[in-house]
């Protein structure tokens, strides 16, 4: 398989008036074309900061960072990104919304909605597109935002904790969905996560970070088969060792 | 948006200070050619409404010129100077020391520059009108969610369409909160130009109604005066209500 991440000895630091704070150091990480890896650990521990360094939005301090084998410089056209707070633009209505990424890309005005109505209708919103985002439950916005992370057809998708704001069942719908979505388009996903057992669920590799300076601590297989029982006797093992996995920071470092 | 019913409640100092009149003519706290009553105004309006209506429109011509073109510099200029730290930098203590020059005072160079006439008047609302609409659009584009700049950076939108998808629609609400203070400042600077600087509108007319000893038609004047300026201030209202519905409900969730 060839590999359409990878990151090699990636740090980065931060100059502040107080001095400078390292927030990552060292990371190497590669993902392959189609694999779901879940970037693991507590807050603060740089694992956002790496997602966006690899969404091009911020350069890194060392290190590099390629995209099917080219190297990073700004945001690559081969990845769309969904953050936690969605990034909705409240004035837009759905479909709009969900057409801005096609736009900012030059796609015409009749493929634009073309393509929205299908990754709407992947997303089941096909009948809320002429809503506005206030007038949408916390679940229904994310779907808007993956719907339009979707509509460029990126090779990668970055997930930046999107399911971190919700109630635990549209959590699990959502869950499900997004690996009915990432089984038919054949993306790879990189996904932040606080959750142990949303990583475990989701991902074929789990990257476990430490914090101060961020690293990642350990990269672990998860063998489990699809679709995943979290009561399984394995899962819940997978479970508890990643727990202690993250647990030497619980000691000393203030969350 | 409909305007409650409890807003006409908003009259009643005004019908207070109604009655009080009357009953001060009736009292003869006054000389009638000081104090006309009531009807006595009425009585002015009816004889002299071709003029009124006349200096009126004058002075509303000369507003909305004013503030018109204020607003078409004041927006764009206010985009890139909120957008871009560095104008922000080079212009912030010049913005400052020049919204603090009242334009009143600016009247006597006014005229010498452009005589008596429209343009010394126009140019004095457009002073007013400029300040307000600038600072409020800058605070505007500042107040925008990082994270929809991140969003339309991470799709790798072009600057304009930034410019005019997401800041102009962002700044909105505040560009509007500038414009009613521009009409206002704008408003209160016609009526005093009109006395020094042209020879036609309401502050004129309410000049040479003073020297004529018509003070029915000066109360006129001041009555025609207030009741423009909050059918503007409504009639920006209910504008920006209009222009930013998608607030609304994010108002009222905040609430």
């Amino acid at each position: 398989m060839s590999s359409f991440l990878e990151c090699i000895g990636v740090g980065k630091i931060y100059e502040g008036k107080s001095g400078a704070v390292e927030a990552l150091r060292g990371i190497d990480l590669q993902c392959d074309t189609g694999e779901f890896v879940c970037l693991l650990g507590l807050s603060g521990c740089g694992k956002s900061t790496l997602l966006q360094l690899i969404a091009g939005l911020e350069p890194a301090t060392s290190g590099t960072i390629a995209i099917n084998g080219k190297a990073l410089d700004g945001p690559s056209a081969e990845t769309s990104i969904v953050f936690q707070d969605h990034g909705l633009f409240p004035w837009m209505n759905v479909a709009r919304n969900v057409e801005f990424n096609m736009k900012a890309r030059g796609v015409t005005g009749k493929e634009r909605r073309a393509r929205a109505a299908e990754f709407l209708a992947m997303t089941g919103l096909s009948a809320f597109h002429d809503r506005y985002p206030h007038e949408l439950s916390g679940g229904m916005r994310q779907r808007v935002g993956i719907a339009r992370a979707l509509t460029t057809r990126p090779r990668g998708l970055l997930m930046d904790e999107p399911f971190g704001a919700l109630d635990a069942r549209t959590r699990g719908n959502l869950q499900e969905e997004l690996l009915r979505i990432w089984e038919t388009q054949r993306t790879t996903i990189v996904f932040v996560t606080h959750s142990i057992d949303e990583a475990v669920f989701l991902a074929d590799r789990i990257a476990v970070f430490s914090a101060r300076p961020g690293r990642i601590s350990t990269i672990v297989n998860v063998d489990l088969p699809r679709p995943r029982d979290p009561n399984a006797p394995r899962f819940t093992e997978l479970a508890r060792m990643l727990r202690a996995e993250l647990a030497p920071n619980l000691h000393g470092a203030p969350l | 948006m409909r305007v409650p019913a409890f807003r006409v409640f908003g009259l009643l100092p005004l019908l207070l200070l109604l009655a009080a009149w009357q009953i001060a003519v009736v009292a003869g706290v006054y000389p009638t050619v000081l104090l006309p009553a009531p009807a006595a105004v009425i009585a002015a309006f009816a004889q002299n409404w071709p003029d009124i209506l006349a200096n009126a429109g004058a002075s509303v011509t000369r507003v909305i010129v004013g503030v018109g073109i204020a607003f078409c510099v004041a927006v764009p200029a206010g985009m890139l100077i909120g957008r871009y730290r560095a104008l922000d930098r080079v212009t912030d203590w010049s913005i400052q020391i020049f919204r603090s020059v009242p334009p009143i005072a600016l009247i006597p160079l006014a005229i010498l520059f452009f005589g008596i006439g429209d343009r010394p008047a126009i140019i004095l609302i457009f002073l007013a009108a400029l300040w307000p609409l600038l600072i409020n659009t800058i605070f505007g584009v500042r107040g925008i969610d990082r994270t929809m700049l991140k969003v339309a950076r991470a799709a790798r939108a072009g600057e304009w369409l930034i410019f005019v998808d997401i800041i102009l629609p962002a700044a909105m609400p505040s560009v509007f909160t500038g414009l009613r203070l521009a009409i206002g400042g704008g408003w209160l600077t016609v009526v005093t130009a009109e006395m020094i600087a042209v020879k036609s509108g309401l502050g004129y007319m309410i000049l040479t109604a003073q020297l004529t000893f018509q003070s029915q038609l000066i109360i006129a004047g001041i009555i025609v005066i207030g009741a423009i300026g909050l059918l503007a201030d409504q009639g920006t209202r209910l504008l920006r209500a209009r222009v930013c519905r998608w607030q609304e409900g994010l108002i009222a969730q905040a609430e």
